[in-house]
């Protein structure tokens, strides 16, 4: 007869690309990024994390209908030239690296 | 994939709205309000109507706020046909448990073959209460049956009988049955039921007694077959089919989609892994079924029959493209199932295909990129390969702008 429509399906998933890596990060005295820190406890850059430069900042608010999104974003780049892209979640307040 | 078995003495079940009444079990209490459900298109008008909306004065095509403005009380449920769809799936396989020639019809209409039963369960009295205790642990108050010889007489008395009630017809008695019913019974469009009723004729026995060549004269081979049915003068009998278990494809998105090129990249995706099913191979795809679940309950769904079995990708994914189109899902997608449904044997355009040079060097480098990738899985014990596809990349969170899937050579 007609197997019913929801039979055990395989599991096959799109996997996310560039997904946010959580980090620790050591703030300057008006507010923006200065050290990055790993806490998976793998190397961050070839300087420590250290940021050499602060490029531009963007807020994103997002997704108020799903679950909602909200962010400050940092676009830096670390000392020995390595770009990244930093953001803190404003609703858990963590720190989050990935690439641009 | 399939074998077929017939009965010419037919039982009819039938569950008339029954989306809605999948709606009012999955929903407790839902049964004692006004109710609608809107159409699975993007036209946002009501498809089925509960009586008590109904009595409130609201119809089936209307627009949502005609229909509040009759009844403010309405409550309106988006469509889930995925979940009817396997509320059917659930109904037919407890049908099959009474008889194993079963023929579904549309949603809650269901043919089921009946000869030999009596050596089980006596008359057709006690096999309709088969029947019904089958279908009742399910929950279906409002089924209907009927039974009689031959599909469209058991069709008849179901549709003519009072809800969890039954009409059975003796053989023999069909025409005398049949004289007394209104022509509303008969599959007809809007336009010839128009005309036979400014031709006065109303009832069965009425279109029966006139010559038949006149029908078939006046509207022809719809009209001859319509004046068979009306005369008792065909008894199509139940044809059960044994369908073949699906070949399933499925992707799970990490954020509900709603761009149709993406969607129409994760149908292309699928196609080409449901084509590579080991079971399909020598077989051409005849049936094919794309649902998707949607954010919060609803769901979407298109069932293409194609015209010609095939076996190649681009002329399976034409008419879901075209679906998807003409008539998208309603809401973000987070989940896509394609499923091959029905089969038709293969013919040699695989060996003709193979004929051509060009194509036999391809198929000669997929053969090698498939050992590569059974090389690399079988060292890392899982799929390590996999194509970059764009899902959002206009997006402002980086992480949605790319994706990887399982590349399977």
């Amino acid at each position: 007869m007609v197997a019913p429509s929801r039979a055990p399906l395989r599991a096959d998933r799109l996997r996310a690309v560039n997904d946010p890596r959580p980090v620790a990060v050591e703030l300057n005295a008006d507010g923006s990024p200065a050290v990055i820190t790993a806490s998976d406890g793998r190397t961050v850059g070839p300087s420590d994390g250290k940021i050499e430069t602060v490029g531009e900042t963007w807020r994103i608010d997002d997704e108020w209908w799903r679950k909602t999104i909200s962010r400050v974003y940092w676009e830096v780049i670390l000392e020995g030239g390595k770009r990244v892209v930093l953001f803190q979640d404003l609703i858990s307040t963590e720190w989050f690296m990935q690439l641009p | 994939m399939s074998r077929s078995s017939t009965s010419s003495l037919a039982a009819c079940v039938w569950i008339p709205l029954f989306p809605l009444r999948c709606e009012e079990a999955r929903h407790e209490g839902l049964a004692v309000y006004p109710t609608a459900l809107l159409a699975p298109d993007t036209t946002r008008k009501l498809w089925q109507v509960s009586s008590l909306a109904r009595h409130a004065g609201v119809k089936p095509g209307m627009t949502v706020s005609q229909a509040i403005g009759l009844c403010p009380t309405l409550r309106l449920l988006e469509p889930d046909p995925v979940h009817y769809d396997d509320c059917f799936a659930s109904l037919l396989s407890a049908l099959n448990e009474v008889s194993p020639v079963v023929e579904p019809g549309d949603l809650g209409l269901v043919y089921v073959g009946t000869d030999g039963l009596e050596g089980i369960f006596g008359r057709p009295d006690r096999i309709l209460a088969a029947i019904r205790e089958a279908v009742r642990p399910s929950g279906r108050p409002t089924i209907r049956l009927g039974w009689g010889q031959g599909k469209f007489v058991a069709w008849v008395a179901a549709s003519r009988s009072k809800p969890d009630d039954a009409i059975i017809v003796p053989v023999g008695t069909e025409q005398a049955f049949l004289a007394s019913q209104p022509i509303s019974v008969l599959p007809l469009d809007s336009d010839t039921h128009r005309r036979l009723r400014q031709l006065g004729i109303r009832s069965l026995g009425a279109l029966a007694a006139l010559p038949e060549e006149a029908v078939t004269a006046q509207f022809g081979a719809l009209g001859r077959r319509l004046w068979r049915l009306a005369a008792g003068r065909i008894a199509e009998p139940v044809e059960g089919r044994i369908a073949p278990e699906p070949i399933v494809a499925a992707l799970t998105f990490f954020t509900p989609v709603g761009e149709r090129e993406l969607l129409a990249h994760a149908l292309d995706q699928l196609i080409a892994r449901a084509l590579k099913a080991p079971r399909r191979i020598g077989w051409r795809v005849h049936a094919v079924r794309l649902r998707a679940d949607l954010e919060g309950t609803s769901s979407w769904l298109a069932t293409i029959l194609l015209k010609d079995a095939t076996a190649d990708a681009e002329r399976i994914g034409a008419p879901l493209k075209t679906r998807l189109e003409q008539s998208p899902p309603t809401g973000g997608v987070e989940r896509l199932v394609l499923e091959f449904t029905a089969f038709a044997p293969g013919t040699s355009e695989l060996q003709l295909f193979a004929r051509d040079a060009q194509a036999a060097a391809r198929a000669g480098q997929q053969r090698a990129l498939q050992s590569a990738a059974r090389e690399i899985r079988m060292r890392v014990k899982r799929a390590a390969l996999y194509h970059v596809i764009e899902v959002q990349p206009w997006s402002r969170l980086p992480e949605r702008r790319y994706a990887l899937i399982d590349y399977e050579p």
